[in-house]
């Protein structure tokens, strides 16, 4: 589709480069046939569940109001912290991984056109993802009775055109103040930060006002009663999806300015980031003396060593490891909540296994599986299984001092439950870690961003729900001793 | 008889297609043995094979006499894989990357250190050993992964294409050293598309295309196979891989 439609225009231009780019992005996203198979299958039947909703609804009357566009500005927020964290990863890839910049800028083509381009493709691949989600849905319903809802694509683009321009002006300017590669760690860690900023806000309002509502109806509830989402402005999202013509105007209008305006201000500062990120000076550290110090005895040493090496020196991915943890909090919140139904120690003998399993997990599967050099394990004299062990240890022993915390906490009030929940803990991590290293599938630790963390969502679910249940078992164990 | 370095008997492989069909070879200890042949015609699958890196569908490996395919570790621990594409870790620096193929190779610190420390100075990368590899050109990141695959002083050196991206100044450091360490009795198998290397280093060459060893012997007798006396190796080998 791409291909036939870039054939139709002429090579160069903005419209090709642009759908250059959304190609891709498309081919990012990796996947064989099968999954385009599966996918398009699985989008055949949200589009149905679209047309059955456009039946429905064909005849009953869909206005817009205060509670309408608060509902919308509620989403759009969600949806805009998502969109920023997408628009990061995907500006650090065009500016840092794509590895095509040498080759249009060396084309004869006006920098700015590439500029446009890279900045449509990320806008492209933003919108994509989310009209996937709402389009089928949207479009049948909007063609049976209500058009004025076409006007949420418009909202959908001006989101994405913002995110992209947010995303890309974010990575730059952090290249520009941090250098190249310290702009890629920060960006990495804002992109997590944006993506789980919704839930930690939501969280903490839940904390405070002591009820059990979603996080998205909290926000609506908060926003409802602070009076937001009524005013020109809150309601200019809500107003546009309900296909205001002046909202629509406004909203697309002032993204697009705001494209334009970032397109022009951020060519010069694309370039130069660029031209930095493609020489990547190493940091030159001064030669430290002898070189013992980095000879172990054994290969346990030998593994633990170079991953607690690369793993420091990721701070990135530290960080991501970490927020996984941060998901967790609620448990931790429910249990030291003023009059709290759940005993202390059982609660932190749970909430210490569930970590424990997550962390390890992730440990384990960065030793495992983000491996820069695949081969060089597989041509050593080591046998298979003992570098799995060895791999398996490291990753423990590295979560060992987090892990270590909640079972001291609880020896403040019984020496046996904080054993218990030791036992526990180690034995939710060696479960979970033995599960990573068993299938893991080496790829370089610089693809991270893109692959599907433990290579599947049934893994995954799988190994929370094993600590899930030595979780609970250790938690009825603590409270029973 | 002395027991051969590298003795392949019948090895196949296919993927989807037949990429080796049967190929027998056996390079002798102690010799510089270049491995020529057009691209796709089995190079890399065949030492991949030979270090245990790819599985083959049928035939024997044997590593100074050691059976490769049933007793894998005793062969790696006597051999040393150095690929076009260097095995690094870009957030390690050249003397942690030792450190840590030393520990996989189970080298005693004691003996590590020093031969590492000699293996950095001789390839000039003493002043970077501290500086993580993520910064280097092609060229520093093939002398470090160099340097690893001599850090455990292995009989049998197998390399592929160990000359890419390197200075000519590198380049001749490189050949000395493949040269140095035959002459102190080791075995070095190299794949490379300049023939002039092969010309000037090689004891032996073997030239495989279509997945089987077309020709081998020292540069004389595959002259004399071409049938012409005063030719290159590069006429030689398209003459003879023409044939093919």
């Amino acid at each position: 589709m791409i291909g036939w439609a870039m054939r139709r225009l002429p090579p160069g231009g903005l419209a090709w480069l642009t759908l250059h780019e959304l190609r891709g992005n498309l081919r990012a996203a990796g996947g064989g046939r099968t999954r385009w198979i599966v996918g398009g299958l699985v989008l055949l039947g949200y589009t149905g569940l679209g047309i059955f909703f456009s039946t429905m609804l064909a005849d009953t009357p869909i206005r817009g109001g205060p509670i309408a566009w608060l509902a919308v500005l509620t989403a759009s927020l969600l949806l805009f912290t998502f969109m920023i964290t997408q628009s990061l990863l995907a500006a650090q890839r065009t500016l840092y991984e794509a590895g095509d910049l040498d080759l249009l800028f060396s084309a004869p083509l006006d920098p700015r056109t590439v500029v446009s381009a890279k900045l449509l493709g990320i806008a492209g691949g933003v919108m994509l993802t989310f009209s996937l989600f709402l389009l089928p849905i949207l479009v049948p319903v909007a063609a049976f009775g209500h058009p004025g809802l076409l006007g949420a694509v418009a909202l959908l683009v001006a989101l994405a055109l913002t995110a992209a321009c947010i995303g890309l002006g974010v990575t730059l300017a952090l290249a520009r103040t941090a250098g190249p590669r310290a702009a890629r760690t920060v960006g990495q860690i804002l992109a997590a930060l944006a993506g789980a900023s919704f839930f930690l806000v939501t969280q903490i309002f839940n904390q405070e006002h002591e009820n059990r509502q979603s996080g998205l109806s909290l926000l609506f509830e908060t926003m409802r009663t602070r009076g937001y989402g009524n005013g020109a402005i809150g309601s200019l999202p809500g107003r546009a999806a309900f296909g205001e013509p002046l909202a629509i105007l406004l909203l697309f209008g002032g993204a697009a300015l705001l494209f334009a305006l970032t397109g022009w201000a951020m060519r010069h500062l694309f370039l130069q980031s660029y031209r930095a990120g493609g020489t990547r000076p190493a940091s030159k550290r001064a030669a430290k003396g002898g070189i013992a110090r980095h000879f172990q005895q054994g290969l346990f040493a030998t593994i633990f060593a170079k991953e607690l090496r690369l793993l420091l020196r990721d701070p990135a991915l530290v960080f991501q490891m970490l927020l996984r943890i941060v998901y967790l909090a609620p448990i931790l919140l429910v249990a030291f909540r003023d009059g709290r139904a759940l005993p202390l120690a059982p609660t932190l003998a749970f909430t210490s296994v569930v970590i424990a399993g997550q962390l390890v997990s992730s440990l384990a599967w960065l030793a495992a599986s983000a491996e820069d050099a695949p081969d060089l394990l597989k041509v050593a004299p080591v046998a298979k299984d003992d570098l799995d062990f060895a791999k398996l240890l490291a990753a423990m022993a590295l979560a060992a001092p987090l892990g270590l915390l909640l079972p001291i906490a609880i020896a403040f009030q019984t020496i046996l439950g904080a054993l218990v929940a030791l036992v526990f803990t180690a034995g939710a991590g060696a479960a979970v870690g033995y599960l990573e290293v068993a299938h893991a599938q080496p790829a370089p630790r610089s693809t991270f961003q893109r692959r599907q963390r433990g290579g599947g969502i049934v893994r995954n679910l799988f190994e929370f729900l094993i600590a899930l249940i030595l979780g609970l078992v250790a938690g009825v164990l603590v409270y029973l001793v | 008889m002395s027991i051969p370095a590298l003795r392949i008997a019948g090895l196949q492989k296919s993927f989807g297609k037949p990429v080796i069909t049967g190929l027998d070879l056996t390079v002798g200890a102690g010799q510089l043995y270049a491995l020529l042949g057009p691209n796709g015609a089995g190079k890399t699958t065949t030492l991949r094979m030979a270090v245990g890196l790819t599985e083959p569908d049928a035939g024997e490996i044997e590593i100074f006499g050691i059976d490769a395919r049933r007793r894998p570790q005793e062969a790696k621990a006597i051999t040393a894989w150095l690929p076009d594409e260097p095995m690094l870790y870009d957030k390690l620096t050249p003397a942690e990357y030792l450190g840590f193929v030393a520990g996989l190779w189970r080298i005693p610190p004691d003996q590590a250190a020093p031969e590492a420390e000699r293996l950095l100075r001789w390839l000039e990368l003493w002043e970077v050993r501290d500086t993580r590899c993520e910064g280097f050109s092609r060229g520093m990141q093939q002398k470090v992964a160099l340097a690893g695959a001599l850090i455990h002083d292995p009989q049998l050196l197998i390399l592929d294409e160990p000359l890419t991206g390197l200075d000519a100044a590198m380049a001749r450091s490189v050949k000395d050293a493949l040269r140095a360490a035959v002459d102190a009795g080791k075995t070095v198998i190299v794949t490379t598309h300049i023939l002039e290397v092969a010309e000037r280093l090689a004891d032996r060459i073997g030239i495989i295309a279509g997945g089987r060893l077309l020709a081998e012997g020292t540069l004389e007798e595959l002259r004399a196979l071409a049938g012409a006396e005063d030719m290159t190796l590069e006429d030689t080998f398209i003459r003879l891989t023409s044939r093919a």
